[in-house]
C-alpha cells in the first residue's frame, strides 16, 4: 500500500450553516434545502441522496421558506422578497418585493397557479405564477399580527394561516377570514407569552393540524373551527410539521431534536373511524429540528445541528437493505479544499472568505504510526475576504500556488500571489466571458484557467504575468443546459474532463481545443473524476459508488474497469453512504488510485486481484497479523484506512506526502447554538 | 520721580501705570506711619523704581501674549469645527451622484406599486402631495428619505430578534453544548475525555504571560548553551 508522511490538517474550521427550510418535490424526487446563510442545496433522492446543486448564499437573504411549483423553486425570506431560482445557472432568476415586511412563509396551491405568502404586517398576499415571472394578484383580509405559517387546502378554496395565539381560515376566492381558531397558551410561566403557531397543514378532509410554541400538536375541525384533539409532545416548541402525500402520516419536529410521527389509524381493530395517533419518536438530532419533509418512504429532517437526516420508515421499505439504513449528510458533496501540489499550499473555502495555508514541515523520519516533531509549524499565509454581498461559490489555487481564483454569483476574481514576501495583486480586466463560474480549475503548469459557465460550457483563459486572456469556449455536443460540477485538467496539459449534473462526462483535447470524446452516460451522477497522468485513463466515481476507468486513447473502458464491472464491487463498498469526493494518483506507482469519502480513504491497487464477495474488505488489521508470505495471498486491491475521520480532503503532494484535512463532527457540534436542557436520570 | 516715570511709561499700558503708582503710594504710607523716614539714596530709589517698572512691563507683555495665544487657539478651534461640520469629500461626491439613482429606484417602486394595485392616479397624487415642499428644487430631483431602506433592514432585524428571543430568550431552558456533550459522554458506553476541558478564554493574561516567560526561558537556554 505504500508508506506516506501524513500532514494531519485540523486547522480548517469549516462550519456548516443551520438548516432552515426544506421542501421535497415528489415528481422529480428532489429535495430543496435552505440554510441560515441563505444558501440553497438540491439533493437528488433518486440518485443516492447526492447533493447535485448548491446555490451560494448572500448576506441578508435570510431564506425562511421554500416552495416548489412544478420544477420551479421559489423562496421567501425575512428580507421581504420572493425569489425564483435559476436551477441551471445556480443563481436567483429574479426577486419580487412583497411590500409586507418580512415574509415568514410561502405556499403554493396544488395546481401550481397561485403562491400565497404570509407577511409580518398581517397580510396574506396572493401572487399569480406566470410563465416567466410572478405577479401580485391581491391581498386577503389583513389581520392583526404576523402570519407565521400557511397551508392551502388541496382544492385551493381555503387557506389556513397560523398566527400569534390563533389560526385563521381564509376563503381564497373572496379573501375574507371565515374562522378564527384560538390556540391555547402554554401553562405556567409561559402563560403570559403569546403562543406562536410555527407550522400548519390543511388536509383534504378539512382537518387542520397545527404545531405551536407551547409544544402542542393540535388537530382541528376545519368546518366548525373546533379543537378535536391536542397532543402535548414537548416542553419546548414544535417547530415544523410535514404530512405524507397520502395524508396517512404526519411528522412534527421539536426543539428537543426529536421527530414525532402521528398516523391516521383506527384505535381499535375492526373499526372504521380513524384518528390521529402518536406512533413513533425519532431522535436523530442534538439540536432543534427546524425543517421537515415527509417523502413516501422516509422522514427527512434538518435543523440547527446542520445535518440532513434521512430516516426511512421501516413499514415502507424492505428491512435490512441499504434502503432502510439511516443516512446523515453532514459534509457537502464537493470540495471546499484545494491543494497546490507543487507548493505544498492549501486553499480553504469559507462562505465569505478564503484562506491559504502552508503545511508544516518535519525533517525527521520515524516508524509507521509515529508522530513526527514539527520543524516548521503550519502557517496561515493569506486570508482573503470576498467582495460584495454574494458568498463564494467556487475557488481554485493553481498547482504552483501563484494564482488564486474565486467566483461568486456576481463575478470571477483572479489574484496573483507571491510568497517570498507575501503579496497579493488582483488581476484587473478579466475577459468578459469570465463573468461567473460554477467551477474553476487551473492547468497543471498554471498557464491556463478553466471556468465552467452556462450550458455546460467551459471557458479557457490563458494566464501570463499579470494578464488573463480569453482563448476559447468549449461546448459539449449534447446541448445540455445543466451546470458542470466537476472539472479536471490532466497533468500533461492535454486533456480536460468535465462532468455535469445530467451525468454526462466530456473530455476535451486542449491542444486542438475541441471535444475529444464523451464517456457513455451512466445513470448515476459523477461525484469525482481524475485522469491518471501515467496512463491517460480517466477514472470516474459515481454517486452509487461505482468506479469506472476509461481509456482516453482507445476511447473505451479499460480492461480493469470491465473486470471490475463483471465481478462487481464488494457489498460493503457499495453500502458506504458518503460519496467519494476526490481522486488522486500516486506518481511513484501508476497503479495506485487514492480515493476518499467522509469516513475513510482508500488506495486501490490495480495490480492486485479484486476482492470477492466473501473476502474481508477491511482487511488491513488481519494482514498485519499475518506473516509476510501469507499476506500476498490475502491482500486485494482495496486498501482502506480509517485512521482519520470526517475527512474533507485527502491529496498527495509532490514530495510524496499525504495531506489529510480533517474536521471532526464533534468540533462542529461544540460550536453550535445552545441546545435545550434536558434532565436525565442519575446525572 | 513720578514725572520721570510717567514720561518713560507712555508706551506701557495703563494698568501697569496705576499698579506702579499704588505700590509706590502704599510704600509711602507704611513708612510714614511708624518711624522716622528711612534714608534712601537717590540711586537706590531710582533703581528700585526702574525694577518695578520693568516688572510691570514684563507682566503686561506676558498678559498680552497670553491673550493672543488664547485668541489664536479659539480661532483654530472654530476652524476645526467648521471643517468637522463639512462632510468628507467622498461623501459629498456620493451625494452628488446619488439623486439620480434614488430617483430611478423610487420610480421603479412606483411602477411596482402601480403594477400591484392597479391604481395609477391615486398613488401619483399622493406622492405629488408629499412633494409640495420640495417644489423649489432645481432640476429633475426628488427628495426621498433614507428611512425606507433602513426600515427594511430594521424590520428584518426585528423579525430575526423575534425568532432568537422565542428560541433562545429567557425561559427557553437552554444549556450549553459542552454540558450536553459531557452528559452524553457520561451516559455513553465508552467514556472518553471531555470535549472541552476549560473555557479557552479563561486566564488570557496569565497564559500570554506564561508564553512570554517560556520564550524568554528558551532563549536564555539557547544563549547559555551556545
Amino acid at each position: 500500500m505504500g508508506e506516506f508522511k501524513v500532514h494531519r490538517v485540523r486547522f480548517f474550521d469549516y462550519m456548516p450553516s443551520a438548516i432552515r427550510a426544506m421542501v421535497f418535490n415528489r415528481k422529480t424526487e428532489r429535495l430543496a434545502l435552505a440554510r441560515a446563510d441563505g444558501s440553497l442545496e438540491i439533493f437528488c433522492f433518486a440518485d443516492h441522496y447526492f447533493q447535485e446543486k448548491v446555490i451560494p448564499g448572500r448576506d441578508g437573504r435570510a431564506v425562511e421558506a421554500l416552495c416548489w411549483v412544478g420544477e420551479r423553486l421559489f423562496s421567501a425570506g425575512l428580507n421581504g422578497e420572493i425569489t425564483e431560482y435559476d436551477l441551471e445557472n445556480l443563481r436567483p432568476r429574479y426577486t419580487v418585493e412583497a411590500y409586507g415586511g418580512p415574509i415568514w412563509t410561502i405556499s403554493s396551491n396544488i395546481q401550481g397557479t397561485l403562491l400565497a405568502v404570509g407577511c409580518e404586517d398581517g397580510t396574506v398576499k396572493i401572487f399569480e405564477v406566470l410563465e416567466d415571472r410572478i405577479q401580485f394578484q391581491r391581498n386577503l383580509d389583513r389581520q392583526k399580527g404576523r402570519i407565521i405559517s400557511l397551508s392551502w387546502h388541496p382544492d385551493s378554496t381555503q387557506i389556513a394561516a397560523g398566527m400569534m395565539d390563533m389560526i385563521r381560515i381564509f376563503d381564497a376566492e373572496t379573501g375574507h377570514a371565515t374562522h378564527r381558531l384560538l390556540v391555547e397558551r402554554g401553562v405556567g410561566a409561559s402563560k403570559s407569552k403569546e403562543v406562536v403557531v410555527w407550522s400548519i397543514t390543511f388536509l383534504s378532509d378539512h382537518t387542520i393540524i397545527s404545531g405551536d410554541s407551547a409544544g402542542k400538536v393540535q388537530i382541528w375541525d376545519g368546518f366548525t373551527g373546533t379543537l378535536v384533539r391536542s397532543h402535548l409532545v414537548t416542553k419546548w416548541d414544535v417547530l415544523a410539521l410535514s404530512v405524507s402525500h397520502d395524508e396517512s402520516s404526519l411528522i412534527a419536529g421539536t426543539s428537543e431534536g426529536t421527530v414525532i410521527q402521528f398516523q391516521f389509524l383506527s384505535p381499535t381493530v375492526n373499526q372504521e373511524d380513524k384518528e390521529w395517533i402518536r406512533t413513533r419518536t425519532f431522535k436523530n438530532h442534538s439540536h432543534d429540528v427546524r425543517a421537515l419533509a415527509h417523502t413516501d418512504t422516509a422522514v427527512v429532517s434538518g435543523g440547527m445541528d446542520t445535518q440532513l437526516v434521512v430516516r426511512p420508515l421501516l413499514d415502507k421499505v424492505e428491512k435490512n437493505t441499504q434502503e432502510s439504513a439511516l443516512r446523515k449528510i453532514a459534509f457537502p458533496h464537493r470540495n471546499l479544499v484545494c491543494c497546490a501540489k507543487k507548493a505544498g499550499l492549501l486553499l480553504f473555502q469559507y462562505p465569505e472568505h478564503l484562506e491559504v495555508w502552508r503545511v508544516g514541515e518535519s525533517d525527521v523520519h520515524g516508524k509507521p504510526g509515529d508522530r513526527l516533531p514539527v520543524k516548521r509549524k503550519p502557517e496561515k499565509l493569506i486570508q482573503l475576504k470576498s467582495k460584495g454581498e454574494d458568498h463564494i461559490c467556487c475557488s481554485a489555487l493553481s498547482p504552483c500556488g501563484g494564482w488564486l481564483a474565486y467566483s461568486t454569483a456576481s463575478g470571477v476574481r483572479l489574484y496573483r500571489l507571491q510568497y517570498n514576501n507575501i503579496s497579493i495583486t488582483k488581476v484587473s480586466r478579466l475577459p468578459k466571458e469570465l463573468r461567473w463560474a460554477h467551477q474553476l480549475c487551473f492547468s497543471s503548469d498554471s498557464s491556463k484557467l478553466f471556468a465552467s459557465t452556462s450550458n455546460s460550457s467551459v471557458v479557457v483563459a490563458a494566464l501570463n504575468q499579470l494578464e488573463c486572456k480569453y482563448l476559447h469556449t468549449l461546448r459539449p455536443k449534447s446541448g445540455s443546459r445543466q451546470p458542470v460540477h466537476l472539472l479536471f485538467a490532466s497533468e500533461d496539459g492535454k486533456w480536460l474532463a468535465t462532468a455535469n449534473t445530467d451525468c454526462e462526462v466530456h473530455v476535451y483535447n486542449l491542444h486542438k481545443l475541441k471535444l475529444h470524446c464523451t464517456v457513455p452516460v451512466y445513470s448515476s451522477c459523477p461525484t469525482a473524476l481524475a485522469i491518471n497522468p501515467a496512463t491517460s485513463n480517466l477514472v470516474v466515481v459515481h454517486a452509487d459508488q461505482q468506479i469506472f476507468e476509461y481509456s482516453l486513447v482507445q476511447k473505451e473502458y479499460t480492461e480493469w474497469s470491465r473486470k471490475l464491472q463483471k465481478q462487481g464491487l464488494h457489498f460493503l463498498w457499495l453500502e458506504r453512504d458518503t460519496p467519494i469526493t476526490n481522486i488522486a494518483f500516486n506518481p511513484q506507482n501508476s497503479a495506485h488510485i487514492i480515493l476518499h469519502d467522509m469516513f475513510m480513504f482508500c488506495i486501490i491497487d490495480q495490480s492486485l486481484p479484486l476482492p470477492g464477495a466473501k473476502t474481508l474488505l477491511y482487511n488491513q488489521m488481519t494482514l498485519k497479523s499475518l506473516p509476510e508470505k501469507e499476506r500476498i495471498q490475502h491482500s486485494h486491491a482495496f486498501k482502506i484506512c480509517k485512521n482519520f475521520q470526517n475527512l474533507l480532503c485527502v491529496c498527495l503532494l509532490e514530495d510524496h506526502s499525504l495531506v489529510v484535512v480533517e474536521r471532526p463532527l464533534l468540533d462542529i457540534m461544540s460550536q453550535l447554538p445552545a441546545p435545550v436542557r434536558q434532565k436525565k436520570f442519575a446525572t | 520721580m513720578a514725572k520721570k516715570q510717567r514720561g518713560k511709561t507712555v508706551s506701557s499700558s495703563k494698568t501697569a501705570k496705576t499698579e506702579a503708582q499704588t505700590k509706590h503710594f502704599s510704600l509711602e504710607v507704611e513708612s510714614s506711619d511708624d518711624e522716622a523716614p528711612e534714608e534712601v539714596t537717590f540711586e537706590d530709589s531710582k533703581s528700585e523704581a526702574l525694577r518695578s517698572m520693568k516688572q510691570a512691563l514684563d507682566r503686561a507683555r506676558r498678559e498680552k501674549e497670553l491673550l493672543k495665544e488664547k485668541r489664536r487657539k479659539r480661532q483654530e478651534l472654530f476652524q476645526e469645527q467648521k471643517k468637522r461640520k463639512l462632510l468628507p469629500v467622498d461623501v459629498l461626491e456620493e451625494i452628488d451622484s446619488t439623486p439620480s439613482k434614488k430617483q430611478k429606484q423610487s420610480e421603479d417602486e412606483e411602477e411596482e406599486e402601480e403594477q400591484q394595485k392597479g391604481e395609477e392616479k391615486p398613488t401619483k397624487k399622493k406622492k405629488s402631495g408629499k412633494k409640495a415642499h420640495s417644489r423649489n428644487l432645481k432640476g429633475n430631483y426628488t427628495v426621498m428619505t433614507v428611512k425606507d431602506q433602513t426600515l427594511k433592514t430594521c424590520q428584518q432585524r426585528a423579525a430575526e430578534d423575534f425568532i432568537q428571543s422565542r428560541l433562545y430568550g429567557p425561559g427557553s431552558c437552554r444549556t450549553t453544548n459542552n454540558e450536553m456533550l459531557s452528559l452524553q459522554n457520561k451516559k455513553g458506553a465508552n467514556k472518553s475525555a471531555a470535549v472541552q476541558f476549560v473555557n479557552k478564554d479563561w486566564a488570557c493574561k496569565e497564559k500570554a504571560k506564561a508564553e512570554k516567560q517560556k520564550k524568554r526561558w528558551v532563549h536564555k537556554q539557547q544563549v547559555s548553551s551556545s
